[in-house]
């Protein structure tokens, strides 16, 4: 099956008064239509930036983006329009991605209104029912957003971007500012929504538990680029990377009796400024060794399995 | 372990929430956040700024109308009656020269509001646009705005305005440029700062996503979210600003006597502070109670404006 | 009070009331709970369920022009915290309790280099010279992980896990024998999470420190903590031993939490959240404070007392059914 979306050697360098921040570094991955791809990584590894590249509120340095078969990497102001019709965004922070002095229905009718595709009259219906698709009241349609909970903000944001009937959306950590019992909710949300309308969304997140719930496939960001990249079951069956272990290893889990050996990373993140060769995570990884000290590549395992890790044979077997 | 079967405590809760919302002072949950109406209720219940308002309007009027209802003329000298304190017949006493203070006062309103209000109006406009070029578009624009804005700011403001009048003359419409050109830097690095703020918020990418053109997203959703810490700082203006003209009269840099402005009144009555204080206290006092006004509406108007203030 | 209840820290029916607007906000009711020497109780809620009131109500830092009314008893070793005069307030903040800050980026002083934040509350408590002070901050920062050769720089040179660090070394310079941690880690990524976890356990377990640990995430709490308390709407509804908590939890509050999050370990097609939100804390309810998003509410929670009830020693649950109708 031809993919929606395919993302080639992407890469975007950020200037900063250090030297250049290698924020997302050389990524490919693609991802095919009605399915979701998780993006998982700790905060810098560039996993946002992607995200927002791909839509394009950030132009690319270098590598292209295919979408339904056309070169999208660069758009003009009409391709632009065209192009945001379908794919769209939702954000982290359900307090800071709506307009605080827009009333829920102003912020959902919008895009609608922008696109000068409907009548008001449709507009106001179709208002009323993404309100209802998302679950959101129709009694808090004259609502401020600072008037509602946090689930409730997300579901505008989340109605916002469905407005035009997008077939993509990025999801940038869409429930990590949200309470558990809530945070379940939306996600429920999501999952409903991609059986409905058949959506394909990017999902970007830090945690380990939602990723693995929502996602069919897997790609693990360190430092702007990507170090595993495989189906879901695959990842947590077989973590192959030092990087995505000690990711697994570190999650906290509620059973109080699983006696989990946990691999304690030495160190912290570096910076992303200019990072040099070598491997990125040589400097924290327990296994690394004399050969680490090159660039890593991508390299297929086993089918359908990818690795940067030129250990990673030696690892599978461990 | 403690004991945890622990009762509800008898009595010691009642319900006293009246809203249902239980978030707004006293206004009817009804009324949206923004809107005319809710700022104009948000306003109406504070006390502050009623008291505000209703200084600021009998200021206002009785100024206006001080040549019909005033006893004497603000400049009509009795040499009879000078340095007379305060008595029936001249409720506030008169100065050195004989002169009712009541009526000067009363007349002299008119200066400190006509300067406080102009001259902040002039470096409010001036000061918005050129910190919203700069906020908005940034790179050279802003570095080489910021740092001509620099220069003004290098000085206090008092002293530039003394150098202003002592270059152009003194008057009421000097007095209104020297301190306009002095609060604009004030203005436009808020504004920027404002404009700065924004345009990396959330809902400004999401307005980019939407295909929202860059001059709605400019006039929809930065401007709204950045005036009102403007209108704030016009009413602090006016109060500031109408204490420094009292200071430049007081300087003999602003309006001229005999005109009765407040602060060319305490300068002439300065010398008798001791024998006569109500001379220099009563001026005093109408200064202070203008300025406090204004930082009262100030504040109000902050609260109103600003819908997530009660978060 | 029994022997066994002379615990050397207890809270007994603390009650916190916030005023806004003119409304009152119920933030905390009711609130008892007691820990022993050298134990660690996790305090589990989600945002808005009192969690943190709690922590400052019990350091007395609760912001003043908003509280209403703080009732109840906090018994550090045997004296009334709510009862102290500013002297010995003084005394005990930071040397006999102290407080580790959700976020490491407030809780430091940016002008100040971090050794001389740490020697200085040593100082304040202790009256030693400055070179005994510094040494024992250098100390401290040894033990929880950072170099004497980065003691003489200033926070904003340290990355977000190295600072909660230093906040760590902070809050343990004086030896305190209880500290409180207010959701130390969730500013953090979750490879630095595992990281200070296992730091703050081994600190605590070498210098035998009791700790309250305030935090959303179950996972942490299974990872350090001996007992539970879950709290929703400012009550505590379910108490007990680590074990017993989350091995049976009983209150449906507690049992919607594990349902709704997503398990590594299992498959399944969609969460169970709980569905709804959390009662609106200005008003006082009749009844179970869950009901309206209980799975198993019936007529019998409208009149629901609120008393706890012991399904087995020391574990508790505010709810009728338990003991009744639960395994």
């Amino acid at each position: 099956m031809a993919a929606l979306l395919e993302v080639r050697n992407l890469k975007k360098y950020f200037k900063s008064p250090g030297g250049t921040v290698h924020a997302v570094d050389d990524v490919s991955f693609e991802i095919e239509e009605g399915k979701t791809v998780g993006l998982v990584g700790e905060s810098g590894c560039g996993k946002s930036t992607l995200g927002r590249t791909l839509i394009h509120l950030n132009e690319s340095t270098e590598g292209t983006i295919v979408y339904k078969g056309k070169d999208v990497t660069h758009l003009n102001k009409k391709e632009m329009v065209a192009f945001r019709r379908e794919v769209q965004m939702i954000f982290q922070d359900p307090f800071s991605s709506l307009d605080p002095r827009q009333t829920v229905s102003d912020i959902i009718k919008e895009p609608m209104l922008l696109s000068k595709s409907m009548s008001k009259a449709k507009v106001e219906e179709r208002t009323e029912e993404l309100m209802d698709t998302v679950g959101v009241e129709k009694r808090l349609r004259m609502s401020y957003p600072h008037e509602l909970d946090g689930g409730r903000r997300q579901r505008v944001g989340i109605a916002r971007a469905l407005a035009l009937n997008p077939k993509f959306i990025v999801c940038d950590e869409p429930v990590s500012a949200l309470d558990v019992s809530i945070q379940a909710q939306i996600l429920n949300l999501l999952m409903d929504l991609q059986e409905q309308m058949g959506l394909t969304y990017l999902f970007i997140t830090h945690d380990m538990s939602v990723v693995k719930h929502i996602s069919n496939q897997i790609c693990v960001m360190y430092l702007g680029q990507m170090v595993e990249k495989c189906d879901r079951n695959e990842l947590f069956a077989h973590p192959t990377h030092p990087y995505t272990r000690a990711l697994l290893s570190a999650i906290p889990t509620t059973d109080i009796h699983a006696k989990k050996e946990r691999i304690l990373l030495k160190g912290e993140i570096k910076s992303p400024i200019d990072p040099g060769e070598e491997c990125r995570f040589c400097s924290r990884c327990i296994y690394a060794k004399e050969e680490c000290k090159k660039a890593q590549s991508l390299t297929e395992i086993s089918p359908g399995h990818f690795v940067a890790c030129c250990r990673a044979k030696e690892l599978t077997d461990t | 372990m403690a004991d945890h079967t622990h009762n509800k405590k008898g009595g010691g809760h009642h319900h006293r929430g009246h809203g249902k919302k239980g978030k707004r002072h006293h206004i009817d949950p009804g009324i949206k956040p923004g809107s005319a109406k809710y700022i104009w209720a948000s306003i109406s219940h504070n006390k502050g700024a009623i008291f505000g308002m209703v200084f600021l309007t009998a200021m206002i009027v009785l100024s206006l109308l001080s040549p019909v209802i005033c006893r004497y003329n603000y400049a009509a000298t009795d040499f009879e009656m000078m340095k007379s304190w305060p008595s029936i017949k001249h409720l506030f006493g008169t100065d050195d020269l004989g002169r009712d203070i009541l009526s000067r006062v009363l007349y002299g309103a008119r200066y400190t509001l006509i300067i406080g209000i102009l001259s902040t109006l002039l470096s409010a406009v001036l000061g918005i646009l050129l910190g919203a070029c700069a906020g908005y578009f940034g790179g050279v624009i802003d570095a080489a705005l910021m740092r001509f804005l620099d220069i003004f700011q290098a000085f206090p403001s008092l002293v530039l305005a003394m150098a202003f009048c002592a270059v152009f003359g003194t008057g009421i419409d000097k007095c209104i440029y020297a301190l306009g050109i002095t609060g604009i830097p004030g203005f436009a690095r808020l504004m920027r700062a404002n404009i700065l703020r924004i345009r990396n918020t959330e809902y400004i990418e999401a307005a980019t996503t939407i295909n929202c053109p860059t001059w709605k997203i400019i006039l929809q959703h930065i401007i709204p979210n950045a005036v009102s810490p403007v209108i704030v700082e016009i009413a602090m203006g006016i109060s500031r600003n109408g204490l420094a003209s009292s200071s430049l009269s007081f300087l003999g840099l602003g309006v001229q006597e005999p005109r009765p402005e407040w602060g060319a009144m305490l300068a002439s009555t300065r010398n008798y502070i001791r024998d006569y204080p109500y001379m220099v206290i009563i001026p005093g006092i109408f200064i202070v109670f203008t300025v406090l006004s204004f930082n009262l509406l100030g504040d109000a108007f902050r609260d109103a404006l600003d819908p997530n203030f009660r978060d | 009070m029994t022997e066994k209840n002379e615990a050397f820290f207890e809270i007994q029916n603390l009650t916190v009331e916030y005023h806004s607007g003119n409304a009152i906000i119920h933030a905390v009711n009711d609130v008892s709970l007691s820990l022993s020497q050298g134990e660690t109780l996790g305090l589990v809620g989600e945002t808005g369920a009192g969690k943190t009131t709690i922590a400052r109500a019990i350091l007395r830092i609760l912001p003043e022009h908003s509280v209403e009314s703080v009732s109840g008893k906090v018994m550090f070793e045997g004296k009334d915290i709510l009862e102290m005069n500013a002297r010995d307030l003084h005394d005990l903040r930071g040397r006999d309790i102290s407080m580790i800050f959700q976020d490491p980026m407030t809780a430091l002083n940016p002008v100040k280099t971090v050794i001389s934040q740490i020697a200085e509350g040593y100082k304040l408590h202790h009256g030693c010279p400055q070179a005994e002070a510094n040494e024992r901050a250098i100390k401290m920062l040894e033990m929880v992980g950072i170099g004497a050769n980065r003691a003489y720089e200033y926070p904003h040179q340290f990355s977000g896990g190295m600072k909660q660090r230093v906040v760590i070394a902070l809050a343990l310079a004086c030896s305190p024998k209880l500290l409180l941690a207010d959701e130390p880690t969730t500013a953090l990524d979750v490879t630095i999470q595992a990281q200070v976890l296992d730091l703050i356990k081994d600190l605590r377990d070498e210098l035998g420190t009791a700790m309250i640990l305030i935090t959303h995430d179950l996972g942490v709490v299974a990872d350090i903590c001996d007992k539970v308390a879950v709290i929703y709407a400012g009550r505590i509804i379910e108490s007990g031993t680590k074990e017993d908590v989350f091995d049976h939890p009983a209150h449906p509050y507690t049992q919607g939490l594990f349902a709704a999050l997503p398990d590594l370990e299992k498959e399944v097609e969609r969460l169970s959240p709980i569905e709804g939100l959390p009662p609106d804390p200005s008003v006082i309810r009749k009844g179970c404070d869950f009901m309206e998003r209980c799975p198993h509410r019936c007529d019998r929670c409208t009149s629901f007392d609120n008393n706890m009830v012991e399904l087995s020693t020391g574990h508790f649950s505010r709810c009728y059914r338990t003991g009744n109708e639960e395994a």
